[in-house]
């Protein structure tokens, strides 16, 4: 990983700074063992907790990927704690959610389920929550830097987390004004507020460079999903033309109805150009999302050196689609054994899961399908994430094999810095991860 | 044994946590703590009781990241598997199956300490939906009952030709007179062919025009009448909708989102049924109020008879449901007809029977 050739230019080291604490920094990354014997572990511990373990599941495995990178062979550290989330998730719930449940409910009661002020009461609510959602977006980010620790020496996010959701709301308002032409420049600019804000002990982040680069490859994306769309939609409608024109005269005619063989034929046609250009899309957008990540990593700069990507549109897409079958597979393996107990309720001769809403009747059957049937959507739910370290294991370790760090870092000169930490705490809410929502 | 390993050597990298720095040194693990022995000479013990490390130990382990709680900030990186499996060893509190339990046994005994609480309520008999029901002000139940019968009457006309509305006002007032204290009904006739009748909340009555066309006399459309009477008194149609909210509200919650329930209240209630002890109170009212209304009771034990055969083994909520789910109809028909001893007159004269029966044909 390290790179020999980049010679680093070194400006003249002046007596007190010794060359050899300059040094390259080998970014590497370590797969961890055993995520999916984890992964297990903590659904079986969610489940026996009504899901409240997550918030320490989650900081376990978010402890072992932390561990999988490792600077020069040592081990970044994640440092929070399944309480810290917990707790600023109910501050969320508390503060955020609730009022947020109290008022559409109370709009309900007053105005009736159909009335305008009702829709007026949630389009405001969809307003406050995405500008909220950016906020939350940063404060992650900062209690995560917060969070994390290498040889002993925190990270850290200065910078104010409202400036940031405010600039992730407008900016997405114009995101359909423009036709979607300022999204490489809205996610450079919220990129370099992260980036910019970021600290590693005393030493800042900075982000150079603008976001001229991207507009190329987004103008390929752009018109390649036009192309792509409208070749699709031409291609299905000339295939039905020459099928109509082949079938004679009469075929062209408004009232003529397709034989039901030739119209099974043409709508497995026309799925199959869909699926394609489905295909084709995730494609070009997986492409511009490496050409971003490798753009956003040769933009950002730590001392002497700076990071290169080397993220590729296909690396992207076998893992998205590779983790989505990941998860699918979770799934299954979790309706497995909920399908078969319903199988043997079922065989026992008892009314189906809808009886859920009903009131509970005697006997002791009833009782058990009343006690089984919340559980079964409780284990559903949580399916889709039974297999989560597994994918987010696979995420992380490809951006992680595909990122390096070139050119000179003085170690010896980062030292941890009090002063931040003090002046970072704003309040409870400011120090936990609000990723909750 | 790990006893091998112990007084053994492990080279490893120690950060004083003031700078990212790193010296090499040497560690070794005894029975009581981990001795750091730092290159200039001297040594450092940290306390086994008080260790932390980065990720809890597993057998996977390849290194370990070593922190002490005496020292803050300062970190010890120990490559290997060797010292990571003896450090578990000596200090079991840093494996992960520890670590786990440690975390979650607390919510383990509050989840059994809920489960408890849910069997006891269930055996109990308690209802807590029957108790928030009752702490509902009227004006609240007055909403609910609004948008249910909004609802039930969204995409149906309401019946109310002149006749038949004055022939259903005299029979409900004649009805509720008796009931105390007074309750102030409100019945809807909607054009609906389904045969059924629905107490809904707020003293609210749904008939279907089906059930009007069904019913032979006025004597039972009367019983039916007290039987949705009896629900109301007993808040039944409250406290279903109590706990069918309370049950899908808890269940969008589990799932993180929040979806229309409140919009949906008719059909809740359409699908809610009630437990035979309920239906056996709205018997016990609708006989109470029958007697002292004095109408004949045979003829909701007719009508029942006669719905229970047609319906049996369909049917999901509603009055309907009440005939089809519930074994006990024989019994409820003897206690029904027992009830007779009194000098009845018809619920309603010949004619305003007939209005109220056509009030749906009849309306524009």
């Amino acid at each position: 990983m390290t790179n020999e050739t980049a010679a680093p230019w070194n400006p003249q080291p002046g007596p007190a700074e010794p060359p050899s604490s300059q040094s390259e920094i080998n970014l590497s990354w370590f797969a961890p063992f055993g995520m999916i014997g984890l992964s297990l572990v903590n659904f079986f511990y969610r489940l026996i907790t009504l899901g409240i373990y997550d918030f320490w599941a989650r900081t376990e495995v978010r402890k072992r990927l932390w561990s999988a990178i490792r600077l020069n062979g040592e081990p970044l550290v994640y440092t929070g704690t399944g309480k810290e989330l917990f707790l600023g998730f109910l501050i969320v719930f508390g503060v955020v959610l609730l009022p947020i449940m109290l008022i559409s409910f109370g709009a309900v009661f007053a105005f009736g389920p159909n009335s305008p002020y009702v829709g007026a009461v949630s389009a405001a609510i969809y307003v406050l929550v995405f500008f909220l959602f950016g906020v939350g977006i940063f404060r992650a980010h900062r209690y995560r830097l917060l969070r994390t620790t290498w040889r002993g020496i925190r990270g850290s996010l200065s910078g104010d987390s409202w400036k940031y959701g405010l600039t992730y709301f407008l900016t997405m308002l114009l995101i359909p004004l423009t036709f979607g032409w300022i999204v490489p420049w809205r996610t450079t600019k919220l990129q370099s507020m992260i980036t910019n804000n970021a600290h590693f002990g005393d030493q800042p982040f900075s982000f150079k460079g603008g976001s001229g680069p991207l507009y190329g490859p987004f103008a390929l994306l752009w018109f390649g999903v036009l192309f792509v769309f409208f070749g699709a939609l031409m291609m299905i409608g000339a295939i039905t033309h020459m099928v109509q024109t082949a079938l004679g005269p009469g075929a062209l005619e408004p009232g003529f109805k397709l034989p039901p063989e030739i119209a099974a034929y043409l709508g497995f046609v026309s799925l199959s150009i869909v699926a394609v250009g489905y295909l084709l899309y995730l494609f070009i957008s997986a492409w511009y999302r490496s050409r971003t990540i490798n753009h956003f990593a040769k933009c950002t700069h730590f001392d002497d050196a700076r990071f290169e990507g080397r993220v590729t549109g296909g690396g992207l897409l076998w893992i998205d689609i590779t983790n989505l079958l990941i998860q699918i597979l979770g799934v299954i393996l979790m309706l497995i054994p909920v399908s078969i107990i319903f199988a043997l309720l079922a065989a026992a001769g008892l009314s189906p899961p809808e009886a859920g809403l009903q009131s509970p009747q005697p006997g002791l059957a009833n009782g058990f399908l009343a006690v089984f049937a919340p559980i079964s959507v409780l284990i559903l739910a949580l399916s889709f994430t039974l297999l989560l370290p597994v994918t987010q294991a696979r995420s992380m370790g490809y951006l992680i094999k595909n990122l390096s760090l070139n050119g000179n870092v003085d170690v010896d000169k980062i030292s941890q810095s009090t002063a931040q930490q003090m002046s970072t705490g704003e309040g409870l809410a400011q120090a936990f991860d609000i990723d909750a929502f | 044994m790990h006893s091998s390993t112990l007084h053994q050597r492990f080279e490893a990298r120690f950060s004083n946590g003031q700078t990212a720095g790193a010296d090499e040194v040497t560690v070794e693990l005894t029975q009581t703590g981990l001795v750091i022995h730092l290159s200039g000479g001297d040594s450092v013990t940290w306390p086994l009781a008080k260790l932390a490390t980065a990720e809890p130990l597993t057998t996977h382990a390849i290194d370990a990241l070593v922190t002490c709680s005496e020292t803050p900030g300062a970190t010890l990186f120990v490559p290997g598997p060797k010292f990571a499996r003896t450090l578990a060893q000596v200090a079991p509190q840093l494996t992960a199956s520890e670590a786990r339990w440690r975390s979650a046994r607390p919510w383990i005994w509050a989840t059994v300490a809920l489960a408890a609480l849910a069997v006891f309520i269930w055996q109990a008999d308690l209802s807590p939906a029957h108790f928030v029901a009752n702490l509902l002000p009227d004006k609240v139940r007055e909403t609910m009952g609004r948008q249910v019968v909004g609802s039930l009457t969204e995409r149906r006309r309401v019946c109310d030709a002149n006749a038949g509305r004055a022939a259903l006002d005299q029979l409900t007032e004649r009805l509720s007179a008796t009931v105390s204290p007074p309750r102030n009904f409100h019945v809807v006739v909607v054009d609906w062919g389904l045969v059924n009748a629905f107490a809904t909340p707020g003293e609210n009555i749904v008939l279907t025009r089906g059930l009007l066309e069904q019913a032979t006399s006025s004597d039972e459309v009367a019983g039916v009448l007290a039987h949705e009477m009896g629900h109301g008194i007993e808040l039944h149609p409250e406290t279903g909708l109590v706990r069918a909210m309370g049950l899908s509200a808890a269940a969008e919650l589990l799932m993180g989102g929040s979806g229309g329930t409140l919009g949906n209240l008719g059909v809740l209630l359409v699908q809610l049924s009630y437990t035979r002890d309920a239906e056996g109170q709205a018997d016990d009212h609708a006989l109470e109020i029958l007697s002292k209304s004095k109408i004949s009771t045979k003829g909701i034990a007719n009508f029942f008879e006669r719905m229970a055969k047609q319906h049996r083994g369909k049917g999901s909520g509603g009055l309907a449901g009440m005939l089809s789910t519930h074994p006990g109809t024989q019994q409820r028909l003897a206690k029904i007809l027992a009830m007779e001893g009194y000098s009845a007159t018809p619920a309603l004269p010949a004619a305003q029977w007939q209005s109220l029966k056509t009030m749906c044909e009849e309306s524009s």
